[in-house]
């Protein structure tokens, strides 16, 4: 105390009281109030038990209304109405197929597409022998003698 | 270490009696740990939210309690600790230049309705906190608290030589804001 009379004469002529205070009862009721946040983090902390089928269950009710809607559409349109499928399918296919043709066609650039054209044309020119033995390989004498008949 | 913090800590780790135990270890300390953090943070909805934070702590951390030290040095250890980074937190949020703290301390101070002292307390809480954050720390302890010095040095981890230095510097500064602003 005389130490601080010595070093701070002024602090030392104040009276030691802090200004500050606290709601009505605030110290009556803070005990039951952190014990109701203890208790708050205490049942957020124990671990709920997830069965194994909880997690599988909405994936496994997802593969469900696939196979549903598998059954209701697919099964009755192959049993009742088969070659209606089949030629879905092909057309399917074929038109897959153009498709894709014209996918190479417009991929390449317009130099290039004439440059094929030509060598494709060059390429369909036959010479007469190779045309002789194209016809006597694949058509017999009498194939021959009809269709000249029927040309003229 | 006293008997009766002997006595909680035996019982706080007794899984049957630690929820009457923790509740005793409250109603003791609850008082002073509230004036220890109203006086680093001065606005009463911190402290209060402050002092939860600090018996959440203990009650996480009682298992860890080692009994190097007093259980009442343990936990104002805890509440001076949870009461800095609190500060450092609303200094990183507010982006809060050095040495805006202390501007916004007086102001929480003013604004908080549970402060009413007269003109000369606030002269000399605005000179408390005007001091570094240890030495601002250190002659709440000191003054008010009357702590001594060998259990500050155990709650703020710093040797009771410096603790002196710091409180001797901290009086020389209020003596001299106290007589510079008549």
């Amino acid at each position: 105390m005389n130490e601080l009379k010595n070093n701070a004469p002024e602090l030392s002529k104040l009276k030691k009281e802090h200004p500050f205070r606290t709601p009505d009862n605030y110290f009556d009721d803070f005990s039951a109030r952190l014990q109701m946040k203890l208790e708050a983090e205490k049942s957020a902390a124990v671990p709920r038990k997830i069965k194994f089928i909880q997690i599988l269950k909405p994936a496994l009710g997802l593969a469900a209304s696939f196979a549903l809607i598998f059954m209701l559409v697919y099964v009755p349109l192959k049993t009742f109405i088969p070659e209606r499928v089949t030629d879905l399918a092909q057309n399917t296919e074929e038109t897959d197929a153009d498709w894709g043709i014209l996918n190479y066609i417009e991929s390449i650039d317009e130099s290039s597409f004439v440059a094929l054209l030509n060598e494709s044309e060059n390429n369909d020119d036959f010479t007469d022998d190779e045309l002789t033995l194209y016809v006597s390989a694949n058509f017999s004498d009498y194939e021959l003698y009809e269709n000249l008949k029927n040309n003229q | 270490m006293p008997d009766s913090e002997q006595h909680i800590i035996a019982d706080l780790r007794d899984e049957n009696k630690r929820d009457l135990a923790f509740h005793v270890l409250v109603k003791t300390y609850q008082e002073r740990l509230y004036w220890h953090i109203r006086k680093i943070v001065m606005n009463h909805d911190d402290a209060d939210d402050i002092l939860q934070n600090t018996f959440m702590k203990v009650w996480r951390s009682i298992d860890k309690f080692r009994e190097e030290s007093s259980l009442y040095t343990w936990l104002y250890r805890i509440a001076t600790n949870e009461s800095i980074t609190f500060l450092n937190s609303k200094k990183k949020k507010s982006l809060m230049a050095l040495g805006e703290e202390n501007e916004y301390l007086v102001d929480n101070l003013m604004s908080d309705p549970y402060f009413d002292g007269d003109e000369i307390q606030l002269k000399l809480q605005e000179a408390i906190l005007k001091l570094p954050e240890k030495q601002r720390l250190v002659f709440n302890m000191k003054y008010f608290d009357e702590m001594k010095y060998d259990d500050m040095a155990q709650i703020l981890d710093t040797s009771v030589g410096a603790l002196k230095a710091s409180y001797h510097h901290a009086t020389k500064k209020i003596e001299e804001f106290l007589k510079n602003t008549d």
